[in-house]
């Protein structure tokens, strides 16, 4: 269990607060209530910095190139179908 | 109705009811979630990067080629960035290629109903989940639902196990050199419905709203998917940057006393 409460009084709330904050997910009033805890409290910054960092990576590894030939397929099949009409 | 200039207003709580009042000055459908601040100066602005403005397209009177045309213009190029969410749904090349070759296919043959304006990339994402559900999912002969059921439990009840032990900055340090491989691992490890909503926020940066659209599925429970799946998720690259030696901080050990079941594991 955290020591902090700032951000809520269990690790759950503290977390939903925090990726609320990461998603965009707050009011202005409330962002700007979190970034002002985030930066006095060393404790919670360290769980938001974890957060942002696997944000990070995540879409790092995740952002991949289709193969050469896949677009290619595609445009093949389209051009092959009748589109049904509206 | 009352425009307020500097505030946003969102429904509360849990997001999963519009209030019928239209003070409602938020469109969270139009928010990024790359950075807060940002964030939120799209939010006043009602602005939306991936719709692109609204062109000059009669459906009416367009002929198959000119929609063929225009399909290849603005859906191609989204191609890499569904064969990504493909990956994380196939779990290999081969069938993440066949299933984006299916779902734009589909949004071909359904690209009549699109709505010129509106986010085209979210749309394809929609139609690549459900493609998916539909195509890939049966395949398996399995229920989801009651498969991810079994990993949830068995998964959670892990993370309580040290994740309340909180990761220190050094952790964070150590996870910072796990390669790429690992992380899509570790994310291919969690319950896919949980794995494609981080996918969503992370990857694409789409707000609650965007994913709740595209996977079909109330906000509220957009929001616990994302919740418990980056608390697997980060459980899991913990786990993997012990496993490679990255977890060199002895403080942590001695930090908490809820530390003992890791020892355990």
């Amino acid at each position: 269990m955290s020591d902090c409460q700032g951000l809520g009084d269990c690790d759950d709330t503290r977390m939903q607060r925090i990726y609320e904050y990461l998603d965009g997910a707050l009011t202005r009033e409330d962002l700007t209530e979190i970034k002002q805890h985030l930066d006095t409290c060393e404790e919670c910054a360290e769980q938001y910095d974890l957060e942002c960092l696997i944000r990070t990576m995540v879409k790092r590894s995740c952002t991949e190139s289709a193969p050469e030939n896949l677009k290619n397929s595609i445009l093949d099949r389209i051009h092959a179908i009748k589109p049904v009409e509206a | 109705m009352t425009l307020v200039k500097d505030r946003v207003v969102l429904p509360e709580p849990g997001y999963g009811t519009q209030p019928d009042s239209p003070q409602l000055t938020v469109d969270l459908a139009t928010m990024s979630t790359t950075e807060p601040a940002a964030a939120a100066m799209y939010q006043a602005a009602g602005a939306d990067d991936d719709a692109m403005a609204a062109p000059d397209v009669d459906l009416a009177t367009e002929t198959t080629e000119q929609r063929r045309e225009r399909f290849e213009r603005d859906a191609m190029q989204y191609v890499d960035q569904l064969y990504s969410a493909a990956m994380r749904m196939a779990r290999n090349p081969s069938d993440a290629e066949d299933l984006v070759q299916e779902a734009y296919t589909k949004a071909f043959s359904a690209f009549h109903q699109y709505k010129p304006g509106t986010n085209l990339k979210a749309w394809l994402y929609r139609i690549l989940t459900n493609t998916y559900i539909n195509l890939y999912r049966k395949r398996q002969r399995e229920p989801l639902q009651s498969n991810s059921d079994t990993i949830e439990d068995w998964q959670l009840a892990k993370a309580e196990s040290h994740t309340s032990a909180g990761l220190r900055s050094a952790e964070t340090e150590a996870l910072d050199h796990l390669p790429d491989s690992d992380v899509k691992n570790a994310l291919q490890s969690i319950p896919e419905e949980f794995r494609l909503a981080v996918y969503f926020a992370d990857v694409e940066g789409y707000a609650y709203k965007q994913i709740s659209e595209i996977m079909n599925t109330p906000i509220g429970t957009v929001m616990s998917r994302l919740h418990r799946g980056r608390k697997m998720l980060r459980d899991m690259l913990a786990d993997y940057a012990a496993e490679r030696g990255f977890r060199a901080h002895t403080e942590d050990q001695a930090a908490a006393g809820s530390n003992n079941q890791e020892k355990e594991k």
